[in-house]
């Protein structure tokens, strides 16, 4: 699908760090507003329509484009809402818009023909009949691909789809399909899809016992750290529980993604854009993160060999354990 | 809680501005500091939301004393406490001085020193995120909160942040040692 | 014909077809049920073990006056996967769609969207009702007003709400069965099939938590939503959907029946249905705009 340069696309979630993503070489920056219509709406982040507009305007100014993620599912009778951002997102000049709801992508598509459509990860589209679908109704231009999808598969899925494809390089990662997650509302009452959130910062609660932490979640333990051992935050998926009598790590071990490695293999599939998760996270991890992979990238289309992408990506761990996640098809 | 005597010296200025007693000018001067800097920045403030009126009980676990801080923008109050007033705040955050104050100035990434315990962390979550992502955003610097200007602004700034180069290195250090395997 | 009608909905486990059959014999003799849900939903895996009992299941459930609608995979993947959605697509029964794959070859047929689909707003449904949708089963997460607001803003749709059942919660690339057995998903051994309700998981307090069904993760509580009829009709919710377990089906569909009917009160229905062989606590949360886990304290 793609001959061209691969696109960096970087988190920002507040105005610092959109600046500091750009500057460490962000071709793209993706950001939401404050509120539930995005699906990282956490106490203190992402942006009002002045700070998007000014956002817009300093990304435009050094090159930049700015994806304005609006990927939550629009509660019933608030629909204008969702719209509403949409608008916001379109006066401000963004490049694009992320849509994972029909009723926000169908508005989309209606009032705002000038702004692209990428299709969130929300909407867990992984065949070229779910994808047709999307572009055949709405003109979505990309589609940003489910973590579920080994290398190969996207190769395949390249060859049978008419739009871009995004996949996520580095950062946290989403055990089950994204979009079709309620083990957080179930625990909490708040979720993705409704809320923005998953596993909420007000729900959780590091208990001091007498001989280690207990990290819980509404009150369900997800977790217990021995003194002076680096704790997690108790997000349902990365938990650790008991079934079939063994005590594991069940869904996922606490791994973030890094497909760093895998940059050239996804070029070859035919990817066009290059995802780093973490809106969440600060600026100077941006900074870092954007940094390395900016250069790996760039390494990667002057044909450079594994070996030097590897010695570019080696400080990204963060004491971290990480993984390839299910671009390796024995993550299933 | 694992701390050890790792932890660098207090560099001279950091002593000067923080002496070790409770002292009375401390509580008043980052009351005014963080008042004016809502002057200066109100959009800041917004970032907290609701937290806004929340009370965070700030622990410098190698000081000897702590501070309550309600960031209320221009209705901000910062007192000089002891230690064992944490019970009343919402939040309560521990952690050495420097690295407290290298949170500021975005040189630490929070979440990192949270996981590897170098800072700890209870009560209302929400809050804790809440302040943390608004100084994110904030870019300020140690002068900026006191309210310095000019060359004494200069000289904390430095100092501070000379000291932060070392406790980023130890930060690094820790959380690097316990990486396994990928 | 009752003002609330009865659906049960598909199997989420890897029944065997004995099971299966004999399962659906019975529901086709005894259970006050309008509409049956057929075929695989979670596991493209399992299809060649079951796909030899469904035409069977689907003549005896019809001539026993039941209707039957053919249930879709939720997480396709494969070709062979996607041509089995295609395949259902075309027949001229009702099809339940549970991925947006389904909707190019179902368009302009009347069609299902199941709890997997993600409708979520009076928009997003009314799209899908001109495409074909003639009844919307919403995501589990959704509360009965969110539900019903939707069914007032779309009177052309029927609504259904899940009222029974171990609840539907995450769907994955990963195979925890597998996983949990050392195994991967592309070598799995079908290890699935040892837990007919599926595997509970607690968590290190030993609290009740979530159960894992290969792919899928569902919640250990059992959904048991006793709503008084009125509740369900003012708001023109006309369905509700029972979600397939190893207990007696029949005493819960006869139980829904009776409360559908008003021939029974919530809190007697709901005691009835604790008296059941149930594979975990009630719950009710989700229907009240409240965490799924939590039961109403009224009932």
């Amino acid at each position: 699908m793609t001959s061209g340069r691969m696109e960096l696309v970087c988190p920002a979630g507040t105005p610092a760090t959109l600046r500091a993503a750009v500057q460490a070489g962000a071709d793209a920056v993706y950001c939401g507003f404050r509120d539930e219509t995005n699906a990282r709406n956490f106490p203190g982040l992402n942006f009002s329509g002045e700070e998007l507009a000014e956002g817009v305007r300093f990304a435009h100014d050094h090159g930049s484009k700015v994806l304005v993620a609006i990927n939550t599912f629009a509660r019933v009778n608030d629909v204008d809402l969702w719209k509403k951002a949409a608008d916001t997102a379109a006066e401000c000049g963004a490049n694009a818009i992320i849509a994972a709801d029909i009723a926000v992508l169908d508005h989309v598509a209606k009032n705002h023909k000038q702004v692209r459509l990428h299709l969130s990860v929300q909407a867990a589209a992984a065949t070229p009949e779910a994808i047709g679908f999307y572009a055949t109704s709405f003109g979505i231009r990309r589609v940003v691909l489910p973590r579920v999808l080994s290398i190969q598969e996207i190769a395949a899925l390249n060859r049978a789809i008419e739009v871009e494809t995004e996949a996520f390089v580095f950062g946290g990662l989403c055990v089950m399909i994204e979009g079709r997650c309620y083990l957080s509302s179930y625990a909490t009452g708040k979720s993705p899809n409704l809320n923005g959130v998953c596993s909420p910062p007000e729900m959780v609660s590091y208990d001091d016992e007498p001989n280690s932490t207990a990290a819980r979640l509404s009150g369900f333990t997800i977790d217990r750290y021995e003194p002076g051992e680096p704790v997690g935050y108790p997000t349902l998926c990365k938990g650790k529980f008991k079934a079939g009598g063994k005590t594991s790590y069940l869904f996922e071990d606490p791994v973030s993604l890094n497909a760093g490695g895998m940059i050239a293999g996804l070029k070859a599939a035919g990817v066009t854009a290059l995802k780093i998760e973490g809106r969440q996270r600060g600026k100077g991890y941006v900074t870092e993160v954007v940094r390395a992979f900016r250069k790996a990238v760039d390494a990667v289309e002057q044909g450079g060999d594994a070996i030097e992408i590897d010695r570019i990506l080696a400080g990204q761990s963060e004491g971290s354990r990480q993984t390839a996640g299910a671009y390796s098809k024995k993550w299933r | 809680m694992v701390t050890g005597n790792t932890e660098p010296r207090l560099p001279a200025v950091v002593r000067y501005l923080f002496p070790a007693f409770a002292g009375l000018p401390l509580g008043p001067l980052l009351t005014l500091s963080l008042r004016s800097l809502a002057g200066r920045q109100p959009r800041l403030f917004d970032r907290l939301g609701e937290h806004r009126t929340a009370c965070y009980f700030i622990d410098p676990i190698d000081l000897a004393f702590a501070f309550t801080v309600v960031p209320d923008a221009e209705r901000s109050i910062v007192r000089v406490v002891g230690k064992s007033e944490a019970a009343t705040s919402s939040v309560q955050i521990r952690g050495p001085i420097l690295t407290l104050l290298s949170l500021l100035d975005g040189t630490l990434d929070g979440d990192a020193l949270f996981f590897s315990r170098i800072i700890s962390i209870s009560g209302r979550t929400a809050a804790v995120l809440a302040l943390r992502n608004t100084i994110e955003d904030a870019e300020l610097r140690p002068a900026d909160l006191l309210g310095l200007r000019g060359a004494l602004a200069r000289l904390v700034d430095t100092g501070i942040l000379g000291a932060l180069d070392v406790a980023r290195q130890m930060a690094d250090r820790n959380s690097r040692s316990k990486a396994p395997e990928a | 014909m009752s003002a609330i009608a009865l659906t049960l909905g598909p199997v989420f486990f890897h029944w065997s077809p004995d099971r299966l059959l004999d399962f659906y014999r019975r529901i086709a003799d005894e259970a006050p049920i309008d509409r049956v849900h057929v075929g695989e939903v979670i596991c493209g895996k399992r299809m060649p073990f079951s796909d030899s009992a469904w035409p069977e299941i689907i003549e005896r459930l019809e001539r026993a006056g039941k209707e039957v609608v053919l249930s879709t995979l939720a997480a396709p993947a494969t070709v062979r996967e996607r041509r089995s959605i295609a395949d259902l697509c075309t027949d001229e029964r009702l099809v339940e769609i549970n991925d947006v794959t389904a909707l190019p070859s179902r368009s302009g047929k009347p069609f299902v969207t199941g709890p997997f689909l993600n409708v979520y707003n009076e928009a997003s449904a009314r799209f899908l009702i001109q495409r074909g949708a003639t009844t919307i089963c919403p995501p589990v997460e959704l509360s009965l007003a969110a539900v019903g607001a939707m069914a007032g803003a779309c009177p052309e749709a029927e609504f259904e709400i899940f009222v029974f059942g171990r609840l539907p919660l995450a769907l994955s690339g990963r195979c925890y069965h597998a996983r949990i057995h050392g195994l991967h998903k592309d070598s799995c051994q079908f290890t699935c099939e040892r837990d007919p309700d599926g595997l509970a998981v607690d968590t290190l307090d030993d609290q009740q938590f979530l159960t894992i069904n290969g792919v899928q993760t569902l919640s250990n509580q059992v959904q048991a939503f006793c709503p008084a009829p009125a509740d369900l009709t003012s708001r023109g919710v006309r369905r509700i959907r029972l979600s397939p377990h190893t207990c007696d089906m029949v005493e819960v569909a006869k139980t829904y029946r009776a409360l559908a009917d008003g021939r029974e009160d919530p809190k007697a229905a709901r005691f009835i249905l604790s008296c059941l062989d149930l594979p975990g606590t009630l719950v009710d949360g989700y229907a009240h705009g409240k965490p799924g886990w939590q039961a109403a304290p009224s009932i």
